[in-house]
C-alpha cells in the first residue's frame, strides 16, 4: 500500500497542492506573490519525484484494488510527467512579475495551473478510456478558466467561449467514441481493446473503427489541426501571455500523451484504416498553418499560427507510425522535447517583456530589439532557429528525425512537403531576427537584468544549442544523443 | 598533429565566445579576431608542410555524435579541400587589416563566426556535418548585410537567406534520403561520404536525389537562372561581406558538387551535364552583358564573378584533366583576384562615398598607387597573362575544345567579353575628367601591406604555375579517373 502511494506521490502532490492554493486563495491577505512560491513547492516536488522514476523499467498499475487498470506507470508517462511539471514550472517563474501591473490576476489562477497539470499527468497515465476522458476534461476546464482569466477584457471573454464552445463539443465526440468502442469491446480499458484489435479481422471492427475515429477528431481538434484549426489563433491571441504560454507549450504535448499510447498500443492493427486520412489532414495542417503564420503582424497570433505548423510535423510522424515506421515514435517524443523546449523559451521572453509594458507586440515592436536588449534579442534568435528547424539547434534534430522516419515509411511526398514548409517557416521566422537586429533604436541600451526569470530563459537556450550539438561527455546533461535515448525509452515502456 | 583540422575549424569561434564572454572591449576584440586569423593562417603551414600530394583524404578525424542517427563528426583534407581551405585562411587577415577602423563589435564577431562556418564546410566529411555548417555560415552573411549593408539592406538580406536556404533545404531531403538508402542496404545509419558512397543507386532515384544537391549548389554558385539574389546581395553588403562571398562562398558551390556530387553520383552528373554546361555557356555570356551595362562596381563584379564561376562550373562538367585542373587552379586565382578588386571597390566607396561608375572618373591623375592595385585586380579579372586567372582560363579553354570544338569556340569568345567590361570600366573609373567633388588620397600604407600578398600570389600564380600544380595534380587525375571510369561503366 504505502509502495502504491509513493508511486503516485507525483500526481498526488500535484492535487494536493491544487486543492491547497484553492483554499489559500480564500484569504485575501496572502500575497500572489508567496502563493506562486506555495504552487512552485509543489511542483517542484513533483518534478523531482518524476525525475527520480524516470529511467525504471517496471510498468505496474496503480491502486489495482481501488481503479483497476486504469492508471499505469512507466516512463512514457512520467516522461510527460517532467515535461507537464517543468512547463508549469517554467509558465510560474518566468511570469512571477506579470501580475504586478495586473489587478485581474488572483490566487485561483495557481491552483488552475495545477490542476490543469493534474489533468494532464491524469491524462499521460490513463489506461482507460474513460479516465482518459475526465482527466482530459479537468485539464481543458482548468484552461478554459485560464483563458478568460482577463474578465474585462472582450477579447479574453470572446476566446473563452470560442474554445469552451468547440473544445466542449469535440469532447462529445471522444465520450461518443468511447461509448461505441465499449460497444464493440464490452470494456474501455486499454488493454482490453488492444487485445480485441489483435484478435480481430478489421472487417470485424466496424464499430470499433467509427468509435476510434471520433477519438482521433477530438485528439485532432485539441493540436489544432487543419480543418479543427480555427479556435487556435483567437483563443492564442486573446489569452494573456503566461497562458498562452501554458497552452503552446504545455497543454498542447499532453495531447500527444493519449494519443501516441492509443496509436501505439491499441490502435496499431487498424491505424493503417486512417493513414489516408491522416496524410489529408497532415496536407491541410502543414500548408494552412504556413497560410495563417505567414499573415500575421502579432507575434503571439504567428506563434500560434505557426504551432499549428509543428503539429503538421508531428502529424506526419504519427502517420509513419501507421506505415510501419520504427524511428517514427521516438521521433515525437523527441520533436515534442525540441518543441517543448523552444515555445517555452520564445513564448516565455515575449511574456516576460509583456509583464513590464501592455504593448500588443507585433513585429514592428520589436524593431530595434537588439540594440536595446542585446542578451534577449540573442536568446530569442536561438529560440527563433530552433523552432524554424536550422541546424545546432535541437529543433533541426527533431526536424532530421520525422523527416527520416516519413522516408523510412515511404512518405517520400509528405517528407517533402514538410521540408517545403520547414522553408516557409524560415520567413516568418527570420522576419523576427531581422526585424530585431536590422533597425535602429531610438532608446539605449538596457541593463540585463539577472533574476530568475532570464536565468530560466538563458538555461532554456544553452540546452536548445547543447541538444543539438552537444555530445555526451558530461554527465547528467543529455546531449543531442541523450535526448534521442530518453526518448526512444521512454517508448519502450509503452504496453 | 590529430586534432589540427578541429583547431583550423574552431579557433576563430572560440575566440569569439571567449571575447564575447569577456565582454572585450573593441580593441582587444580587434586585437583577438587579428590574433586568431594569423593563427590559423601559422596551423595552415603546419598543415601544408606536413601535406603528402600523392595521398588523398589526409587528417582525417572521425568521432561519434550522434550515435542513433549515424552522425559523427568526421573531417579531413584532400587536394581539393586543401586548395579552398588555403583561400579562406590567406584571406581572413588582409580583411581583418582592411577592417582596422571598424568599431561595430558585431562586424568582428560576425566575421569570426563565418570563418569558422566556411572552414567547416570545406572540411566536413559528413553529410549532416556538412550540412550544419553550410547553413551556419548563411547567419553571419544575414546579419552582415542585413545590419551594415547599405541599400536596401533588410530586404536583400532576407532575399539571399530564403533563395539559398531554399537550396539547402533540397539538399537536406537528398541527405535525408541518401542516408535512408543506406540504411536500408546496410541496416545500420551512417552519413560518411566514404560509406554513403559505396551505394549504388537505381538511376531513376539518383537523378532526383543530385538534383537536390545541384539545386543547392547552383543557387550557391549562381548559375543563370538561379542568380536573382545575387547583384541585389552584393550591392548592399560590406565589403568584408562580398569579398567573402564572391571569393569563398560561391566556391563552396561548386566544390560541393565537385566533393558531393561527384563523390556520390558521378554516373548520375552525366546526365546533367549537358543541362549544366549549357546554363553555364548561356550564364558566360548573360552575365558579361549585364556587367557591360551595369553602373554600379559592386553589382558589375557581382556579374563578372557569376560569369567566372560559370566558366568554373563549365570546366568541372566538362570532366578532362585540362578543364579539371583549370577549374581548381581558377577557384584559387579568381578568389584572390575578385577579393582584390572587392577590396579595391570598398577603398574607392570610403574615398567617394559612391561606387557608381558614372559619379566617378580621374583617379589616375591624383592617385598612382591605387591606380595601381585597382588596375591590376581587374585586369587579374580579366586574364591578364602573367597572372593566375590566364592560367586557368586558358586550361579550361583548352578543355573545352578538347571536349567539344564549338563548346570551345563559345568560351574563347565569351571570354573575351570580359576584356570589354573590364577596360571600359577602368577607362571611365581611373582615366577621364577627374572627379572634384572629394578630396581623394591615395592608398596609405596599411593598404598596400594589406593588398601586397595578394597581388604576389597572383603574380605567382601567373608566372610559375609548375610552383603550385604538383600539390594538386596526382590526387585530381586519380579522382577525375575514378569518376570516368563509372561514367564509362553507365554508358
Amino acid at each position: 500500500m504505502i509502495e502504491q502511494i509513493l508511486l503516485a506521490l507525483p500526481m498526488a502532490i500535484v492535487v494536493i497542492g491544487a486543492f491547497a492554493l484553492m483554499l489559500l486563495s480564500h484569504i485575501k491577505t496572502i500575497k500572489l506573490r508567496n502563493m506562486n512560491l506555495v504552487s512552485l513547492i509543489f511542483l517542484a516536488i513533483s518534478f523531482a519525484l518524476s525525475y527520480y522514476r524516470l529511467g525504471n523499467n517496471a510498468t505496474p498499475f496503480l491502486f489495482v484494488d481501488v481503479f483497476g487498470n486504469s492508471f499505469i506507470l512507466d516512463d512514457f508517462a512520467t516522461l510527460f510527467d517532467l515535461m507537464f511539471t517543468a512547463g508549469a514550472i517554467l509558465t510560474l517563474l518566468i511570469n512571477h512579475d506579470y501580475f504586478k501591473n495586473r489587478t485581474y490576476f488572483n490566487g485561483e489562477y495557481f491552483a488552475l495551473i495545477l490542476f490543469s497539470v493534474f489533468g494532464m499527468m491524469t491524462l499521460a497515465h490513463a489506461h482507460e478510456l474513460v479516465t482518459a476522458f475526465i482527466a482530459l476534461e479537468i485539464a481543458s476546464l482548468s484552461v478554459y478558466t485560464l483563458v478568460g482569466y482577463h474578465k474585462n477584457k472582450n477579447s479574453s471573454s470572446e476566446s473563452m467561449m470560442k474554445y469552451m464552445i468547440l473544445g466542449a463539443m469535440s469532447g462529445a465526440f471522444f465520450i461518443l467514441g468511447t461509448a461505441m468502442i465499449y460497444g464493440a469491446v464490452g470494456s474501455t480499458s486499454l488493454t482490453d481493446i488492444a487485445t480485441y484489435t489483435h484478435s480481430h479481422d478489421m472487417k470485424e471492427m466496424k464499430l470499433l473503427i467509427v468509435g476510434a475515429s471520433f477519438v482521433m477528431i477530438t485528439i485532432l481538434f485539441k493540436i489544432g489541426a487543419v480543418p479543427f484549426h480555427s479556435w487556435v489563433v483567437d483563443v492564442y491571441h486573446g489569452a494573456p501571455y503566461p497562458i498562452t504560454m501554458f497552452m503552446a507549450s504545455t497543454f498542447k504535448i499532453a495531447i500527444f500523451a493519449i494519443a501516441l499510447r492509443l496509436y501505439l498500443v491499441d490502435f496499431t492493427s487498424i491505424n493503417g484504416f486512417w493513414t489516408q486520412m491522416l496524410q489529408a489532414v497532415t496536407i491541410l495542417t502543414l500548408l494552412g498553418g504556413s497560410w495563417l503564420a505567414i499573415n500575421q503582424t502579432l507575434l503571439k497570433r504567428m506563434l500560434a499560427g505557426s504551432s499549428i505548423v509543428h503539429s503538421g510535423y508531428l502529424l506526419i510522424a504519427l502517420s509513419s507510425i501507421g506505415l510501419g515506421s520504427e524511428l517514427a515514435a521516438p521521433a515525437i517524443m523527441f520533436y515534442l522535447i525540441a518543441y517543448f523546449l523552444s515555445s517555452v523559451g520564445a513564448f516565455g521572453i515575449l511574456s516576460f517583456i509583456a509583464s513590464k509594458s501592455k504593448k500588443q507586440m507585433s513585429y514592428d515592436d520589436f524593431k530595434g530589439f537588439a540594440q536595446k536588449r542585446p542578451y534577449m534579442a540573442i536568446m530569442m534568435t536561438i529560440f527563433m532557429l530552433s523552432l524554424a528547424g536550422f541546424p545546432s539547434t535541437i529543433g533541426f534534430l527533431g526536424k532530421f528525425y520525422i523527416f527520416t522516419a516519413a522516408i523510412e515509411s515511404g512518405q517520400i511526398l509528405l517528407a517533402g512537403l514538410g521540408i517545403m514548409t520547414a522553408f516557409i517557416s524560415v520567413y516568418y521566422y527570420f522576419k523576427l531576427i531581422a526585424v530585431m537586429y536590422f533597425y535602429e533604436s531610438d532608446k539605449s541600451a538596457k541593463k540585463f537584468p539577472i533574476n530568475i526569470s532570464t536565468v530560466l530563459i538563458v538555461m532554456m537556450a544553452l540546452m536548445i544549442i547543447w541538444g543539438g550539438i552537444g555530445t555526451s561527455l558530461i554527465p547528467f546533461v543529455p546531449g543531442a544523443d541523450g535526448f534521442i535515448d530518453i526518448a526512444k525509452q521512454a517508448i519502450g515502456s509503452l504496453r | 598533429m590529430e586534432h589540427i583540422l578541429t583547431n583550423i575549424i574552431f579557433l576563430p569561434l572560440f575566440t569569439a565566445i571567449l571575447l564575447g564572454v569577456l565582454k572585450a572591449p573593441i580593441k582587444v576584440l580587434k586585437v583577438g579576431a587579428t590574433f586568431s586569423s594569423f593563427a590559423t593562417f601559422a596551423l595552415l603551414g603546419v598543415l601544408i608542410w606536413h601535406f603528402d600530394p600523392q595521398q588523398g583524404m589526409q587528417f582525417t578525424q572521425r568521432l561519434p555524435w550522434i550515435n542513433n542517427a549515424g552522425v559523427s563528426y568526421f573531417i579531413g583534407v584532400d587536394y581539393l579541400s586543401l586548395v579552398v581551405l588555403t583561400l579562406i585562411t590567406i584571406l581572413m587577415p588582409p580583411l581583418y587589416v582592411y577592417m582596422f577602423h571598424e568599431d561595430r563589435k558585431g562586424y568582428w564577431y560576425n566575421m569570426m563566426l563565418l570563418q569558422t562556418g566556411v572552414t567547416g564546410a570545406v572540411l566536413s566529411l559528413d553529410l549532416v556535418l556538412f550540412y550544419l555548417f553550410w547553413e551556419t555560415m548563411l547567419l553571419p552573411i544575414f546579419v552582415m548585410i542585413g545590419k551594415y549593408g547599405n541599400g536596401l539592406r533588410q530586404y536583400n538580406s532576407m532575399k539571399i537567406v530564403l533563395m539559398t536556404i531554399l537550396g539547402s533545404m533540397s539538399m537536406l531531403f537528398s541527405i535525408l534520403y541518401i542516408g535512408f538508402i543506406y540504411f536500408d542496404t546496410n541496416g545500420v545509419w551512417s552519413f560518411a561520404l566514404n560509406d554513403l558512397s559505396t551505394i549504388v543507386f537505381n538511376a531513376k532515384t539518383s537523378i532526383w536525389l543530385a538534383a537536390g544537391f545541384l539545386l543547392a549548389f547552383a543557387i550557391k554558385i549562381p548559375l543563370v537562372g538561379f542568380h536573382t539574389w545575387m547583384a541585389p546581395a552584393y550591392g548592399s553588403a560590406p565589403t568584408p561581406a562580398v569579398v567573402i562571398m564572391s571569393a569563398i562562398m560561391a566556391k563552396l558551390g561548386v566544390y560541393g558538387i565537385w566533393r558531393f556530387g561527384f563523390g556520390l553520383f558521378d554516373a548520375t552528373l552525366s546526365y546533367y551535364a549537358p543541362t549544366i554546361i549549357v546554363l553555364a555557356l548561356i550564364g558566360l555570356l548573360y552575365y558579361a552583358v549585364r556587367a557591360i551595362t551595369e553602373d554600379n562596381l559592386r553589382k558589375m563584379f557581382a556579374y563578372s564573378s557569376g560569369s567566372h564561376l560559370s566558366l568554373i562550373a563549365l570546366g568541372l562538367f566538362l570532366t578532362n584533366v585540362y578543364a579539371w585542373s583549370g577549374s581548381l587552379y581558377f577557384i584559387a586565382t579568381h578568389a584572390l583576384s575578385s577579393a582584390g578588386m572587392f577590396i579595391m571597390i570598398g577603398l574607392t566607396y570610403k574615398r567617394f562615398k559612391t561606387v557608381n561608375i558614372s559619379e566617378l572618373g580621374g583617379v589616375a591623375s591624383v592617385a598612382p598607387k591605387f591606380t595601381f592595385f585597382f588596375a591590376f585586380f581587374a585586369l587579374s579579372i580579366a586574364g591578364l597573362p602573367g597572372t593566375g586567372g590566364f592560367v586557368g582560363e586558358l586550361l579550361i579553354i583548352v578543355g573545352a575544345f578538347k571536349a567539344n570544338f564549338w563548346v570551345g569556340v563559345f568560351t574563347a569568345t565569351t571570354m573575351l567579353s570580359a576584356m570589354i567590361y573590364i577596360f571600359w570600366m577602368l577607362q571611365r573609373v581611373l582615366f577621364g575628367e577627374a572627379n572634384n567633388s572629394t578630396q581623394f588620397s591615395d592608398l596609405s600604407l596599411r593598404e598596400v601591406v594589406m593588398l601586397a600578398p595578394i597581388v604576389l600570389l597572383l603574380l605567382a600564380t601567373g608566372i610559375a604555375p609548375s610552383l603550385f600544380t604538383p600539390i594538386f595534380e596526382p590526387q585530381l587525375t586519380a579522382s577525375l579517373q575514378e569518376v570516368l571510369t563509372s561514367i564509362g561503366g553507365l554508358k
